[in-house]
């Protein structure tokens, strides 16, 4: 049951998007995520849209994909929507009992969960097009600027590298334990929530005490091949930053620029209600 | 004065008690002995991950207690240990070769070709790619093995390399061992329970108690059926059944390592064969 798991929902591929150096793709949806929140009015909107659609026709990802990632969502998008409909005060349209719609608050709901799913769309093709390793390396060297205000920057990345070696590891335990203790009786799949949070216990404590066993010995075997933090350390793979990625920041930039500037130029978007941030 | 290491400072017991070692470049040296004879101790001293208590540890001219040549001496001396899914560190299978020599702040391209060549030299370099997960325990002990011959080292020190792996993975790694001891030159320090694997050395180390107490050549310490047994190891079957028949008084000698040596002893005629 715990192989159902997947980590890092990475889809290996050799698209224009998978091939950009992942420093660019970690800026770029940073970026993006403000653009989505300055957007404003339909001009505004429209070009975060088209951008997006042009990214995702790029990757290769199947919509599939991004759709299943909204699914854990939904719950957060039908809320969104019901409180913005209900709650802003405007012209009604309909009621039911003592709740009351506006047409301000339907058109806020709309849009506010818009900008939802599209965050939720390019943060997911970020993690899609980009392997674990070339997200850690990316973050590694985007944070390293940050070093001297001390930000433990290749600590993190390395954190991050041995969490990603050692899940399937410390899934193959916890499956392995589970058989053991199942086989001694133990029953993990009957009951109320609250006997079978409980019916974890028996697995969690020797999970836990592999791990620091592990871990311990771990630390040894680095220290042995002569780590010693990430002074002086060079990498086996470089970080390329090629003529796509200068593409990709560009426009990236022109996105913004343009965004800006419809949020500019139409200050008094009151056709379309209290949009916008 | 011998090397001594004792854990414990408010306590008498010794981890190692007065051994006295001198391994020479380029040879295959078994340390054997039982759970808790000092044996892991012993190998976590020559790259400096312990350092002795009383007595000094040389390494190619190098004390290890010196803290400016750790660096060196680890790079030297390196080290597998017993389990496999616990020393390897990155999520590719290229990455974790690269590990020792990205520390040691090796050029990138330099890397590569050591990542390579260290990989062909364990016959691992069809997975590169590879998660270390999915290989078996003895195909990830090669990878461990790959991981310090990136490093170049001129010793490698294993801690019981195959204890964790299926008697198909212990083969895999013995003969990596054993090839790099005889094509490459690196002197090997190979800790072991496994007495078919002792027998690969050129010298065997038995320790009891923190103390080296036999030691000679795999032939000269397995004839030793008795003296090898009260320490509580086993000698390799077929010697003790030399033994055995040569006790009876048939005409065995009682130094025989291997199956092939025994057919010989039993019947001259076919080692022509």
């Amino acid at each position: 049951m715990l192989k159902d798991i997947t980590l890092g929902q990475y889809v290996p591929g050799n698209s224009p998007v998978h091939r950009l150096d992942p420093r660019t793709k970690i800026l770029g949806a940073s970026l993006f995520i403000v653009l989505l929140f300055l957007a404003k009015g339909l001009p505004g909107y429209l070009a975060v849209t088209a951008f997006s659609v042009l990214v995702v026709g790029l990757s290769s990802i199947p919509l599939s994909y991004l759709l299943r990632g909204l699914r854990p969502l939904l719950f957060l998008l039908v809320l969104t929507v019901g409180l913005q409909v209900f709650l802003t005060p405007g012209t009604p349209i309909w009621h039911w009992g003592p709740l009351v719609a506006t047409r301000e608050g339907v058109s806020l709901g709309i849009f506010l969960s818009y900008r939802l799913v599209l965050l939720v769309f390019v943060t997911s093709l970020l993690t899609l097009t980009t392997s674990p390793i070339a997200l850690t390396d990316g973050l590694e060297r985007l944070l390293q600027p940050f070093k001297r205000l001390g930000v433990p920057a290749h600590e993190l990345a390395m954190m991050m590298t041995i969490a990603l070696r050692f899940i399937p590891t410390l899934l193959e335990e916890a499956d392995k334990i589970m058989k053991a203790q199942m086989a001694r009786g133990a029953d993990f799949e009957t009951g109320n929530p609250l006997q079978r949070a409980r019916g974890l216990v028996p697995l969690l404590v020797p999970l836990f005490v592999g791990a620091f066993r592990r871990a311990d010995e771990l630390a040894m075997a680095m220290e042995a091949r002569c780590y010693r933090g990430g002074e002086g350390r060079t990498r086996l793979k470089q970080l390329r930053f090629a003529f796509v990625d200068l593409g990709a920041l560009v426009a990236v930039t022109l996105l913004t620029a343009s965004v800006v500037w419809l949020r500019l130029a139409w200050p008094a978007a009151s056709w379309l209600g209290p949009l916008g941030g | 004065m011998g090397l001594t290491h004792r854990y414990d400072a408010t306590r008498e017991d010794l981890a190692l008690d007065q051994v006295g070692l001198t391994v020479r470049e380029g040879e295959f040296v078994a340390v054997l002995g039982h759970n808790g004879s000092g044996k892991s101790t012993l190998a976590k001293h020559v790259n400096a991950l312990l350092l002795p208590t009383g007595g000094t540890v040389w390494v190619g001219g190098w004390d290890t207690r010196e803290q400016r040549f750790l660096w060196d001496i680890r790079r030297t001396a390196g080290m597998v240990f017993q389990n496999p899914d616990n020393q390897l560190i990155a999520t590719t299978v290229e990455e974790d070769v690269a590990f020792g020599p990205e520390n040691l702040g090796i050029p990138p391209a330099e890397i590569r070709r050591r990542v390579d060549e260290a990989l062909a030299a364990v016959g691992m370099a069809d997975f590169a790619q590879r998660a270390p997960h999915l290989l078996s325990g003895g195909q990830k002990q090669r990878v461990a093995i790959a991981g310090i011959l990136a490093m170049r080292p001129r010793v490698i020190v294993l801690d019981e390399p195959t204890a964790m792996l299926d008697p198909s993975g212990r083969r895999e790694v013995m003969q990596t061992v054993q090839r790099l001891n005889r094509e490459e030159g690196i002197t090997i320090l190979h800790i072991t329970h496994h007495m078919d694997e002792a027998v690969l050395a050129d010298r065997v180390l038995v320790m009891e108690a923190g103390r080296l107490v036999l030691s000679g050549t795999p032939r000269e310490v397995f004839s030793r059926v008795e003296e090898v047994k009260a320490l509580g190891l086993d000698v390799p079957q077929i010697t003790e059944l030399a033994a055995q028949l040569h006790a009876m008084g048939l005409p065995v000698p009682k130094d025989v390592l291997t199956v092939d040596e025994m057919v010989t002893a039993l019947c001259p005629s076919s080692s022509t064969t």
